[in-house]
């Protein structure tokens, strides 16, 4: 069986581009998630009753759903209802960044919530508008503290990439798929890939650790007791 | 094929027992591995590191990947567990969850705190008695709403069985829209069909827990 | 040209089981320093945040020189920026050095260049005597230094008046004196203020006016040897009584 493992290596580039899109499908997931997520989090803070019944629809049917299901609807579906083909991609894409985002929300709404009250106070105080004091006095405070949340958000989208395999998207994932499909090899196939993104995952979640502790605000963590 | 609304409804619905009996057993699973694991990182510093390196595991590879491992890769040399979809995907999810829930539970001792231990210790307890009749019931309370998202998910996440053929609610679907040539309908109904059971459990977990806190003053 | 720098008429404000503020109206002329007391609970700070329109008033009016606070459609980020608050809490920005905190309102609000935000600030801080924190993170510094950069971030834009909620309550005892000399020393410069305290050597230093407030009313007002010697009603008696009781004792 060892031998098998030798004969993975000949897969190489397969693995290789597969990896490289289940990194670009993880970036963009994450940072439309974060950005799409903030402004979520702010509607359902500031607005009116209308924003955050539409919000909240949004974030359930989002959550309340595997991603799997999304992912059909929006790459199949979309194309079928209005007759016109839509790159796989996009679509898949924007699925998967609509669904982060809906989680993101919810790990923004606590950090502006934890850092809000009394700031937003002292802002006012000062003669600073609410959109200012949102600006320059909460979200650079949430932003830090949401970083271990957003770490965990990280981790979980790339595990849940590996669905687009099955949307025609070609993920480390479909690698796998395919090269266990040509060639009588599957253990081994998938203790690679397990492992390429156990290793991947662990690094990554390692880095952001790091950079939480650089970029936390002195004393912070005394202050959220 | 045609199909009408109600046909395909009930069709889908068929698939809920698969999807609950594979949530509620890795949930169940996951409970009877999370909670020793949870105390053990917390009270037995020596052994963290394994507790450590399984929460690795599950936080860094995906569980499509596990599943189609176990069934299909080492269901091929131990065909009588793994082969079985059903089996593999509930054991897949219920060491998923195990990770998870021990995270959940290490956050509800810590949030409880020594002083607890301590009382019952210098009452007599031993550390393992005091844990047991002490510790456990108030984690239990404290980390309901952690494990009423935890429960939510896992019904989502059984969605990931269709891959290795399970007849749960995706894929039921996925049948569906192959043999009717239509996708949106079926999918449509999938997805409020989850949005349906995970909504109301992860919600009622929530207040029941809640008011369970309350009572303990929490 | 009135010299009435704010003044409060008929304000009202009630919470569910609470009446803070109940029909209180108060005028503060320039330069005038008077210190609001009473026992706790009773609305001064729902008051004083009234005035800065921090806790929206139910009824009643609020004027800010001539301009009337409360009438919808007011810019009150606009009037804000005349008056300056300091906080019980302090609610420094967590993420800002001393420096940065007192800088953020002259750079957004009044809309200063760097240069001259940053001289400003650093005056503004020498001013409070804190000009050794100037590169600290509040967590860095002590209580006491944390609220005289609340002041320095008060007084940093010039206001018409400050506003000042029990501003050494929630400071350890070693630490209020610096923060007292601080405020006695922006009173000797003409500041105008409006301060809730129950400190007692402050009042008996610095104010000119003692208002003794209770049960969301204006009970007396008076100078300070008025309340230190013979306050007319009970209550007030009663409560300075306790309160020299208690400051004696430490």
């Amino acid at each position: 069986m060892f031998e098998q493992f030798g004969f993975i290596w000949q897969f190489y580039p397969q693995i290789l581009q597969g990896f490289t899109l289940t990194l670009e499908i993880t970036a963009f997931g994450v940072t439309f998630g974060l950005l799409l997520g903030t402004l979520l989090a702010v509607g359902d803070i500031y607005g009116n009753r209308v924003a955050r019944t539409v919000i909240g629809v949004y974030v359930e049917l989002f959550r309340g759903s595997p991603l799997f299901v999304q992912l059909f609807l929006a790459v199949y579906g979309i194309p079928a209802i209005i007759h016109i083909p839509i790159n796989h991609y996009l679509l898949a894409f924007l699925i998967f960044g609509l669904n982060s985002a809906a989680y993101q929300k919810g790990y923004m709404k606590g950090a502006i919530e934890a850092v809000y009250g009394d700031q937003m106070d002292a802002g006012l105080s000062t003669g600073m508008t609410k959109t200012q004091t949102l600006l320059h006095v909460i979200l650079p405070q949430a932003y830090r503290i949401v970083i271990p949340s957003w770490t965990n958000e990280f981790c979980s989208l790339t595990k849940s990439s590996s669905a687009l395999a099955w949307v025609g998207i070609f993920d480390l994932t479909a690698a796998g798929v395919e090269i266990t499909g040509i060639y009588y090899v599957v253990l081994p196939v998938w203790i690679v890939i397990g492992a390429i993104y156990l290793i991947w995952i662990s690094a990554m979640a390692k880095v952001f650790d790091y950079l939480y502790e650089k970029w936390k605000i002195p004393g912070i963590e005394l202050n959220m007791q | 094929m045609r199909l009408d609304i109600w046909q395909t409804l009930i069709y889908l619905l068929e698939g809920l027992p698969l999807t609950f009996s594979i949530s509620i057993i890795a949930f169940a699973a996951g409970l009877a591995i999370g909670l020793p694991l949870a105390f053990i990182r917390v009270y037995e510093k020596d052994a963290s590191f394994v507790v450590d390196a399984y929460e690795k595991v599950f936080r860094g590879v995906p569980e499509l990947v596990l599943m189609l491992l176990f069934c299909f890769g080492l269901g091929y040399y131990f065909p009588v567990p793994f082969a079985n979809p059903f089996f593999t995907a509930a054991f897949v999810l219920g060491l998923r969850s195990g990770a998870n829930q021990s995270q959940i539970f290490r956050g509800a001792i810590r949030g409880i705190g020594d002083e607890q231990l301590i009382a019952a210790q210098s009452g007599g307890f031993s550390k393992w008695q005091a844990i047991w009749h002490v510790m456990v019931p108030q984690v239990l309370t404290y980390s309901t709403p952690g494990l009423g998202s935890e429960y939510a998910l896992l019904i989502k996440d059984s969605a990931y069985a269709w891959v290795i053929g399970v007849l749960e609610i995706m894929k039921r679907a996925e049948l569906l829209s192959v043999q009717t040539s239509n996708l949106v309908t079926p999918f449509t109904i999938t997805l409020l069909i989850y949005v349906a059971i995970t909504f109301p459990i992860a919600q009622w977990l929530d207040r029941w827990g809640n008011k369970r806190k309350k009572k303990m003053g929490l | 040209m009135t010299d009435i720098v704010m003044e409060a008429r008929n304000v009202c404000k009630k919470y569910e089981k609470l009446e803070a503020v109940k029909n209180v109206s108060m005028q503060i002329r320039k330069g005038d320093i008077k210190l609001i007391f009473g026992p706790s609970g009773s609305g001064k700070s729902t008051f004083l945040r009234c005035m800065a329109m921090l806790t929206m008033p139910d009824s009643g009016e609020i004027y800010l020189g001539e301009q009337c606070l409360t009438k919808p459609g007011t810019d009150l980020n606009k009037a804000r920026a005349r008056i300056g608050f300091v906080f019980q809490h302090i609610y420094l920005f967590r993420h800002l050095t001393a420096l940065g905190n007192v800088e953020l309102s002259l750079k957004h609000v009044l809309k200063l260049p760097k240069e001259e935000a940053r001289t400003r600030a650093l005056a503004a801080l020498k001013e409070v005597n804190v000009s050794d924190c100037i590169n600290k993170y509040p967590s860095q510094m002590s209580g006491g230094q944390q609220q005289r950069v609340g002041i320095a971030r008060a007084i940093a834009r010039n206001p018409d008046i400050i506003l000042l909620d029990e501003p050494t309550s929630a400071l350890d005892p070693e630490l209020t004196g610096e923060v007292i000399d601080t405020l006695r020393d922006l009173a000797k410069e003409g500041t105008t203020m409006l301060v809730v305290s129950h400190e007692m050597p402050f009042a008996h230093e610095v104010a000119e006016e003692m208002i003794f407030y209770d049960q969301g009313t204006i009970v007396e007002t008076g100078t300070p040897e008025h309340f230190f010697n013979h306050p007319n009603s009970e209550r007030a008696q009663k409560f300075m009584t306790r309160i020299i009781k208690r400051t004696m004792r430490e």
